[in-house]
Formats: C-alpha cells, sequence, structure tokens
C-alpha cells in the first residue's frame, strides 16, 4: 500500500476522461439524445445502424494504414468488388431457385453471396500485395508513404474502368435479400436487411477483435504495426504478415459492399462514396487506430444524419469535408490518436 | 549566335526546347495536323501540359501533392464564368478576374497546411477540393449545378486554332515564369523544404513564407488556366473539379519526371493524343484508356520513379558528343566546351596520322 500505488489507478482515469477521445464521445452522446428529444428516436437508431455499416469499411483502412503504412485510395474498390461478386452470386442462386425449389435455400442465398464476396475480397488484396507492393517494397522504401498512396490511386483507376470494361455501366443492384417484413424499434421502423447488417458488423468486429488480441497471427499482425524492426527481430515472417493485412482488411471492405447491396447496387464508381466516408472515420479517429475507426464511424454516421435531417439532403461533403479540414488544423493526430509509424517522413 | 544563347538562356529555354515550340507553334497549319478534331485535341494537351506545370511547382519542389488542383482550375473557370454571364463582363477580363479567387484561396489552402507534412497535407488538398466540388453541385442559383453553366467564348470563330495559340501563349509563359522563381534563391529554398524540413530550418528558412508563396503562385496559374477553360470549352459542370482530373494532371507529371517543370509538360501532349486515340478507336471497349494509364502510372512508380527527366538526365545530359551539349545545354560555357572537344578530337586525328 505504497502511496504510489494507491492514487495511480484515479490518476489515469483522471487522465482517460479528460482526454480528447473522452470528451468527443460525452458530446456525441449528449447531441444524440438532445436530438432524440427534439425529433423522435429516428436519429438515434439510424447513427447506430449507419454507425455499424461504416465501422468495418474503416477498421479495414486503419489495419491497412497502421501495419502495411499504406494509405490505400483504393479502398472503395474492394467495396465495390464485393458487391459485385454478391450480386452475381445472388442472382444467379434466385434464378436457380425459380426453377428448382430447395427449402431453406431463399435465406442463405444473401448469406452465400456474402462469404463469397469476403472470398472474392481477400484474393485481389492478395493479388494486390504480390503484384504491386511487394515489388515496390522490394526495390525503395523512402517516400514510402506518399508512393504507396499514388499507387493505390492508380489500382483505383484501374479496378473502376476495369469494372466498367469486363461488366458495363449499369447499375446492378437487388431490391433487397431478405423478404421479410420491417421490424419495429422504439417506434422507427428498420428494414430487415439494415437490421442485419448492423447485426452482422456487431458479429465481424467480435471476431476481429478475439483474432487480433487471441490468435497468434492477430498479435503478429499487432506487433508488425507497433514496431517492425522488433517484429522482424522476434522472428515474425513480414511477408506474410503484410499480405495476411491486405487480405483480412479488403475482406472487411468486400464483405461491407456485399451486406449494402441492397442500398449501394453495383456500378463502377460506387467505392468512392465509402471510400470518402471511411477516409473522413479514419482521420477523425487518428491513421492507424483501428478501434478508434470502430468509435469514430458512429461519430460520423451521426454527424451525416444530422446533416441530412436538419440542413438537407446533398450536403454531406461540404460540412463533413469542412469538419475534417478542422480536425487536421487543430488535431492531426486525430481524437483518439493516430499509432502509425512514418507519417512524419517524407 | 553567342548573345542569342544567353538570351534564351535567362529566360531558361534551351535551343531543343525552342525547336520543339516553333514545331508545335507550326502543327496546326501542317496538313495531318490542321482537321479541327485533332485541333481541338492538341489544345487540350497544350491545357494539360500548363497544367501539369504548375502541378510541378507545387508537387516537385516542396513536395506536397495538391489533390485539389482541379478544384482550383474550376473554381477559376466558374468565377470567370459567372462574371461574365451575370455581371456582363467580357470574356477576356474573365480570364483575368479568375486569377484572384484561386490564389485567394491557394494562399488559405498554404495557410491551412502549414503544420501538416506529407500525406495530412495531401489529404487535406483533398478535402478542400471535394468540399468545393460540393459547393458547386449545391449552390445552384450561382453555379446551375450539374445542369451546366454555359458561358460565351473568348473569341466568336468555330475554329480551334485561334485557341490553340492562346494556350500555347498561356503555357509558355507559366513557364517562364516559374522557372525564372525556381532558378531563384526561392526555388532553392523550396527545395530545401521539400527535402529536409529540419535541416531547411536549422539554415535559417522560413517555410511558412515559402510555402505560402507556392501554393498561392501554384493555384494562381490553375485559376488562369481554368479561365481559359471556360470561354474554351463554353459549358461548365462540377465534374470538372473531380479528382479524377486532378489525377491526369497528376500522370502526366509523375511519367515526366517530378521535380523538373518541363517533364510533365513534354509528356502531356503525346500522353493526351495517345489516350485520345484509343478513346475513340475502340469504341466497343469503353474506359481501356483509363485503365491503361492506371497501368503506366503503377509501373512508373515502382519501376521508374523518375520518370522521363531522369531518362533525360541520365542519358542525354551527359553525354560529351557536342551537338547534344549544345542542343540541350544551349549554354555558353557548353558551347565552349563542344568547341573544346572539337578541337580536341581534329588534334588527337593530326597525332595519329
Amino acid at each position: 500500500m505504497t502511496p504510489h500505488s494507491e492514487d495511480r489507478v484515479p490518476n489515469i482515469f483522471h487522465h482517460a476522461v479528460r482526454s480528447a477521445g473522452a470528451i468527443t464521445i460525452f458530446i456525441a452522446l449528449v447531441i444524440m439524445v438532445a436530438s432524440a428529444i427534439d425529433k423522435g428516436p429516428y436519429i438515434v437508431v439510424n447513427t447506430i445502424v449507419t454507425g455499424g455499416m461504416w465501422a468495418l469499411m474503416a477498421m479495414g483502412l486503419a489495419l491497412v494504414f497502421g501495419v502495411m503504412n499504406v494509405p490505400s485510395f483504393a479502398h472503395g474498390e474492394f467495396f465495390m468488388i464485393g458487391s459485385l461478386v454478391s450480386f452475381y452470386v445472388v442472382t444467379t442462386l434466385n434464378e436457380y431457385l425459380l426453377r428448382t425449389s430447395v427449402p431453406l435455400l431463399p435465406v442463405i442465398i444473401p448469406l452465400m453471396g456474402m462469404f463469397a464476396a469476403c472470398v472474392a475480397g481477400c484474393i485481389a488484396g492478395a493479388l494486390c500485395e504480390i503484384m504491386v507492393f511487394r515489388p515496390l517494397r522490394r526495390r525503395s522504401q523512402e517516400q514510402w508513404v506518399m508512393n504507396t498512396f499514388l499507387l493505390t490511386l492508380g489500382l483505383s483507376i484501374i479496378m473502376i474502368n476495369g469494372h466498367q470494361l469486363v461488366f458495363g455501366t449499369e447499375f446492378k443492384g437487388i431490391v433487397s435479400y431478405w423478404d421479410f417484413p420491417s421490424v419495429e424499434i422504439l417506434g422507427t421502423y428498420i428494414s430487415f436487411d439494415r437490421l442485419f447488417v448492423f447485426v452482422l458488423s456487431v458479429i465481424a468486429m467480435i471476431c476481429f477483435w478475439s483474432f487480433m488480441k487471441f490468435s497468434r497471427s492477430g498479435q503478429a499482425i499487432r506487433a508488425v504495426s507497433q514496431d517492425e524492426a522488433g517484429a522482424l527481430m522476434v522472428g515474425i515472417n513480414l511477408d506474410s504478415i503484410q499480405m495476411l493485412t491486405l487480405c483480412v482488411s479488403c475482406g472487411l471492405a468486400a464483405l461491407a459492399g456485399a451486406s449494402l447491396l441492397f442500398m449501394y447496387p453495383s456500378y463502377p464508381s460506387v467505392g468512392l462514396g465509402p471510400l470518402y466516408n471511411s477516409w473522413f472515420i479514419v482521420i477523425l479517429a487518428g491513421l492507424g487506430n483501428v478501434a478508434g475507426a470502430a468509435v469514430g464511424a458512429f461519430i460520423v454516421a451521426l454527424f451525416q444524419i444530422l446533416t441530412t435531417v436538419y440542413i438537407g439532403e446533398g450536403w454531406g461533403f461540404v460540412i463533413p469535408s469542412a469538419l475534417i479540414i478542422l480536425v487536421l488544423t487543430f488535431k492531426p493526430s486525430g481524437i483518439f490518436g493516430s499509432v502509425v509509424r512514418g507519417i512524419h517522413d517524407k | 549566335m553567342i548573345g542569342f544563347l544567353k538570351v534564351i538562356d535567362k529566360v531558361s529555354l534551351t535551343p531543343l526546347s525552342i525547336l520543339g515550340l516553333i514545331s508545335l507553334g507550326v502543327l496546326p497549319v501542317v496538313p495531318p495536323f490542321n482537321q479541327e478534331y485533332l485541333v481541338r485535341w492538341l489544345t487540350m494537351g497544350i491545357f494539360l501540359a500548363a497544367q501539369a506545370v504548375a502541378f510541378d511547382f507545387t508537387s516537385g519542389f516542396i513536395s506536397i501533392v495538391n489533390f485539389g488542383f482541379c478544384a482550383f482550375v474550376g473554381l477559376g473557370a466558374y468565377t470567370s464564368a459567372i462574371l461574365v454571364v451575370r455581371a456582363e463582363l467580357s470574356p477576356w477580363i474573365g480570364l483575368f478576374a479568375s486569377i484572384l479567387p484561386a490564389a485567394l484561396l491557394g494562399f488559405l489552402t498554404g495557410v491551412l497546411t502549414l503544420r501538416l507534412r506529407g500525406i495530412f497535407a495531401a489529404v487535406t488538398t483533398f478535402f478542400i477540393g471535394l468540399a468545393l466540388m460540393g459547393l458547386a453541385t449545391k449552390w445552384v442559383f450561382l453555379t446551375e449545378g450539374p445542369l451546366g453553366l454555359n458561358c460565351p467564348t473568348l473569341l466568336k470563330t468555330s475554329s480551334n486554332v485561334p485557341y490553340f495559340y492562346i494556350v500555347l501563349v498561356m503555357m509558355i509563359v507559366a513557364y517562364i515564369v516559374l522557372k525564372a522563381v525556381v532558378r531563384s534563391h526561392i526555388g532553392l529554398a523550396f527545395q530545401a523544404i521539400g527535402q529536409n524540413m529540419e535541416a531547411a530550418r536549422t539554415s535559417g528558412i522560413n517555410p511558412t513564407r515559402y510555402r505560402i508563396f507556392n501554393f498561392t503562385l501554384s493555384c494562381a496559374f490553375a485559376g488562369w488556366l481554368g479561365g481559359f477553360y471556360a470561354h474554351y470549352v463554353g459549358v461548365l459542370t462540377p465534374d470538372v473539379m473531380s479528382t479524377a482530373k486532378t489525377v491526369e494532371v497528376l500522370v502526366a507529371v509523375y511519367i515526366g519526371g517530378r521535380g523538373s517543370l518541363w517533364g510533365g509538360a513534354a509528356v502531356a501532349i503525346p500522353f493526351l493524343c495517345a489516350t485520345e486515340l484509343v478513346r475513340s478507336s475502340l469504341n466497343e471497349l469503353p474506359g481501356l484508356n483509363l485503365v491503361m494509364y492506371g497501368l503506366f502510372l503503377i509501373l512508373i512508380m515502382i519501376y521508374y520513379p523518375g520518370g522521363i527527366a531522369q531518362v533525360y538526365r541520365k542519358f542525354l545530359y551527359k553525354s560529351k558528343h557536342p551537338i547534344p551539349i549544345l542542343l540541350l545545354k544551349g549554354s555558353i560555357s557548353g558551347l565552349q566546351k563542344a568547341e573544346n572537344e572539337m578541337l580536341n578530337r581534329l588534334a588527337g586525328l593530326r597525332k595519329t596520322e
């Protein structure tokens, strides 16, 4: 019972409560409650559901930046790949279903589509790692951040126009995944698909968190994001960890794309909107901070819904951009702090 | 002869570039090129080249990729168009009035990105560009939004040839001005800031002043070019400000080699003609030209990051033969060296006889 250990716990708590992150969360909760009193539970429910949707993509982006040091502007294209694969799987199976009737299949088809999309995303990520990032890593590591940023721009151009070339520019969408009726929560009606997306993202976040915390590969990924040289010294194979990170991140993005197919039909540049959203979230939360990205997703969703409700449709680019510019001016490391090496070198 | 070389060296042009510019200037009257659609391609190619010069001023020298560049071009374009359409001014006044708001916003951007480095500055300019595009879309009372703002053209002719010469003059002016700045002590300061900020500060360079100056000048030229675009094309949509257009300029600059103002300009014209050729000849495969240039960007970034300028510096610039020295360097010392070289060779030949 030394005087030191006695007041250590209250001190840490004190410090955490006063940090920028805690203050922002507190303000966001206050705003949510105030808007609920003003306009009813619509805003709160919508924020939670939309935030869950964006959290997956934002976490993938934060992971890629934190571990591989790559500011990926091609992240939205993996969303597009996911929605494309899911569309083709689901419509093909639906047509098969029209001819033969198999019990339980209508319920499982969307899940198969999402699973196929996740796998496709992982494969696309692996291809990018082998063909694009690995050769650059072998050649030179200087100016890595800016060079990979431009590389991902090139990747984005190729994927968008590749989609246009091979699959055409039509909107490939479905009306809904399941035909179940809307669910009522606190007076607001939410379609079953959106609720499922929220539940799926919560499950995915829990799986992701336990993977990172308890499995060896997850711990290896965290080690590489903290200190690359140290990880090498301990015997972690950097190449396979980078590949694994990119696969996981792109798989998450593709899963987000597949699960949102009913809302975002698949067309070449469908990934750009989610890309800008993910970047808002990642910058607000701090580059490379995965947990912060998950929380930041809800804050940005709240902000966007408030903008739509109080100011009007279509300002969705102007006002969040202004907010991000403010954040970058006054606190570039983000609200929850960024945990990335190598941001400050050229 | 030496006097001529001195003069053109003062405006930082080499004999090779003068030859190039003259041949470019004669192009629209030469038979295969005097068809209207080809002249249009050439005009847009030179427009891209001028943008590349202004873009490289920021990205090559202070190492900040101004990702919202085309938003500044679009800002100049919209300003000029709005002034001409709503305030009934002449398009020529609008062309020069478009410099002001772009320079002002460039100044603000420089101030905003003061404490940011590398990726943060690029992302900030990205969001500024996005915000500008959103504003242009939403403020329909001013900009007619996505429906398009029609504005009168600079000249009453329907031929593209006068516009070709106007934009050629604009590009040459931009290059000479920016190269003059780069050659002065300001340019040295830019390079110091771009390469190692701490060392620059230690040497007593105040990065604030130089960064703001760089942004303001680069965006002023962007606005000026935007004014030309508005009165050449005649219709403006918020798409003009999109990131895709900035990426076009960026690809040209990177293939040409960043840090050399002329690299992007030299590459832009053949590049634009090649992409337009692919686009118009392969109608069943839309977007193939863009896939090719994404591929090009990736290949250059991985395998040849220095671009064409690096090829030039490694192979041509270092050659010992007198004719390349005269053409490419055009300098007095180069000419004297060439003379010495020739004399040495003659002496060597005489010795072996």
